[in-house]
């Protein structure tokens, strides 16, 4: 069986990889998990100066899912490479640094610095955080923004470089296509839709920072729709996310069209999660007679081909 | 897999309408916790309600664990139903548990509603004397009483509504203590509800009395990934998880 794919110059063993923010520095991890068997571990956001982060609470349950406004806390790329790559560099894995800013200078400063350290294998630019010089507006809802900062990190890095989209978007295949003419090698999506949630007793928001962003299996019927939008928009491989529980959502995101999945919330409910899926997708796979992964790949069978 | 394991019920005890006991037996190898460690546990089966559910540790041994929960919500109705037979899995012991007094501290314990669960592991490990001061809304919303007055002689109970004990709240009644009696050098050990803490927070900083207290905050992972549990302390925002549950009174944010 061949679970192997490529994503730019990345050759993962297998198609799960750890969705941002949901696996900490991967060390949190370690102990439920042989870091080695995943296909890549992908980093809680980076940026270059550390952020505090939002006031709690940070995170409120709803329906088969969670809203969360983290804001970003990281301790900034020179201690990750400092502090936490070292411990990630005993495994057999690649590892993605995803990262962002809040100036297109931020970006670059942030994306040259972990370019030049030894053991990051790809980057990942969250562009679904405010743009200090556009008024706080998201960079990843602009395309004419989302073009600039691409084009800006893509000429700084020779990493294999993913952007990661935000749904909160009309068009997300255009902002792929946005994506795919700056640069880059792969597009990730989805990142959480945008939600909010009150206490009617006390009529205040459940979140201190009022908006936050919906994950979970809520959302995924929204991240297979983009996933199968985006696949046939661009020609670079798609990685799916959005509410992974088991193999067969990772199936369905392939079916879809990803070349790859990225697990986020699961991880909290179930700690081994990525490698139960792993599983599933194996069983999936002996159960339909697949011997290569990659053939399922926006396998989906439609009619309607005016869609 | 010592910290994420399987786990039977073999017990749940209605305590009132509103508390039980849920008694698990492991059915892998798990790791023993301290007093002030939590698990998280999966209420259900299904992907709503989608989060773990955190809980101190009340009693455990070889054969299992004990949790005293409050019924709140979706989560603890669930476990509040578990019968035994059932499977249900546990991440944890969790965070960091409650230190040692240092040489010639005098520990005091302070408790609050269902703060006891996490005090309670403490007045075992100090028995028989103890200082223990516990207080509720109501005489029935305090439990386990009997099981408290077999650990130790120094029961201190206090009631809002005066139904049993001194009329008032724990810190209240800790502060009539202390005025009338001398402890050497005296630590303070607390959980209880965020009123009650931070009351405590300021009694013990007028004081100078050091003190170890137990926070709670939202939860999603327990293992520090996620961020999604942070409380302001003077150091910036630390993780309950991780960090905590139990802070240094000297440390928290006011
Ligand atoms: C470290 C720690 C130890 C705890 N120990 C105990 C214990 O021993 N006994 C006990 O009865 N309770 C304890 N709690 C509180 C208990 O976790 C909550 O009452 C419970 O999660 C409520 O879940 P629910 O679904 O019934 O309520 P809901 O209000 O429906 O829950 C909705 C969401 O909010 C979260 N939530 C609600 N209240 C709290 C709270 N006070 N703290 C953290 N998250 C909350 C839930 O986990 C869930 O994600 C502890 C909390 C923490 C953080
Ligand atoms: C607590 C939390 C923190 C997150 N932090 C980041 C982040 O720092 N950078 C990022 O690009 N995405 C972040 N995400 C988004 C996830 O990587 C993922 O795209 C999203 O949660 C959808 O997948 P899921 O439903 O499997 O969680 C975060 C999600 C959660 C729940
Ligand atoms: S619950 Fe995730 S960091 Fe504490």
């Amino acid at each position: 069986m061949n679970l192997s794919v490529k994503i730019g110059d990345l050759a993962l063993k297998n198609p799960v990889m750890t969705a941002s923010g949901t696996f900490g520095y991967g060390e949190e991890y370690a102990e439920f998990v042989d870091l080695s068997l995943l296909g890549a571990i992908v980093t809680k956001g980076l940026s270059l100066k550390p952020r505090e982060g939002n006031p709690p609470p940070r995170i409120v349950e709803t329906p088969a899912g969670m809203l969360n406004a983290i804001g970003l806390q990281n301790i900034g790329v020179e201690r990750f490479i400092e502090e936490k790559l070292p411990f990630l560099e005993q495994f057999d894995v690649p590892v993605i640094a995803n990262f962002f800013g809040d100036s297109i200078d931020e970006f670059v400063g942030a994306a040259e610095r972990l370019s030049r350290a030894d053991g990051i294998d790809g980057l990942e630019m969250n562009i679904s955080c405010p743009n200090k010089q556009a008024g706080w507006l998201v960079f990843g809802t602009d395309p004419e923004v989302t073009f600039e900062v691409v084009s800006a990190v893509r000429r700084v890095t020779d990493l294999t470089l993913i952007v990661k989209l935000s749904p909160n978007v009309t068009d997300i295949a255009q902002m792929a296509r946005v994506a795919e003419d700056a640069g880059a090698d792969a597009v990730s999506l989805i990142n959480t839709v945008t939600g909010m949630a009150i206490d009617i007793n006390t009529r205040r928001p459940k979140l201190a920072n009022v908006t936050g962003g919906l994950s979970g299996p809520a959302i995924k019927p929204i991240g297979v729709r983009m996933v199968w939008e985006v696949f046939k928009a661009v020609g670079i491989p798609v990685i799916g996310s959005g509410g992974i529980m088991s193999g067969e959502d990772a199936v369905e995101y392939m079916l879809a069209g990803a070349a790859a999945v990225a697990v986020g919330t699961a991880n909290f409910v179930t700690p081994t999660a990525t490698t139960d899926i792993i599983t599933g997708i194996r069983d999936y796979m002996a159960a339909h007679g697949i011997g290569d992964i990659s053939t399922i790949k926006g396998g989906l069978l439609w009619e309607r081909e005016d869609l | 897999m010592s910290r994420f394991f399987q786990a039977e019920v073999t017990g749940n005890v209605l305590l009132s309408r509103t508390h039980n006991i849920l008694k698990i037996t492991p059915l892998q190898p798990h790791t023993m916790p301290y007093p002030g460690q939590f698990y998280l546990l999966r209420v259900s089966g299904t992907l709503d309600p989608l989060l773990r559910r955190p809980l101190s540790i009340l009693r455990w041994d070889e054969d299992g664990l004990e949790f005293l929960i409050r019924l709140k919500g979706r989560g603890t109705l669930l476990l509040r139903n578990m019968k035994p037979g059932e499977r249900i899995d546990l991440l944890g012991p969790l965070g960091n548990g409650y230190p040692e007094p240092v040489d010639g501290e005098t520990p005091i314990l302070v408790a609050g509603g269902v703060g006891i669960a996490s005090v309670y592991p403490l007045i075992e490990r100090f028995r028989p004397e103890v200082r223990l001061f516990y207080g509720a809304v109501s005489a029935g919303d305090l439990y386990l009483v009997d099981e408290i007055r077999g650990l130790t002689r120094n029961l201190h109970v206090s009631t809002d509504d005066g139904s049993m004990g001194f009329r008032g709240n724990a810190v209240e009644r800790l502060t009539a203590y202390l005025d009338g009696s001398s402890v050497p050098s005296p630590v303070v050990y607390a959980c209880g509800p965020e009123g009650m803490t931070k009351s405590l927070l300021g009694m013990l900083r007028r004081r100078g009395i050091p003190g170890h207290v137990s926070l709670e905050e939202r939860m999603a992972c327990g293992v520090g990934a996620c961020l999604g549990c942070v409380v302001e302390t003077v150091r910036g925002y630390r993780r309950v998880c991780k960090e905590g549950p139990v802070f240094d009174a000297r440390e928290i944010a006011v």
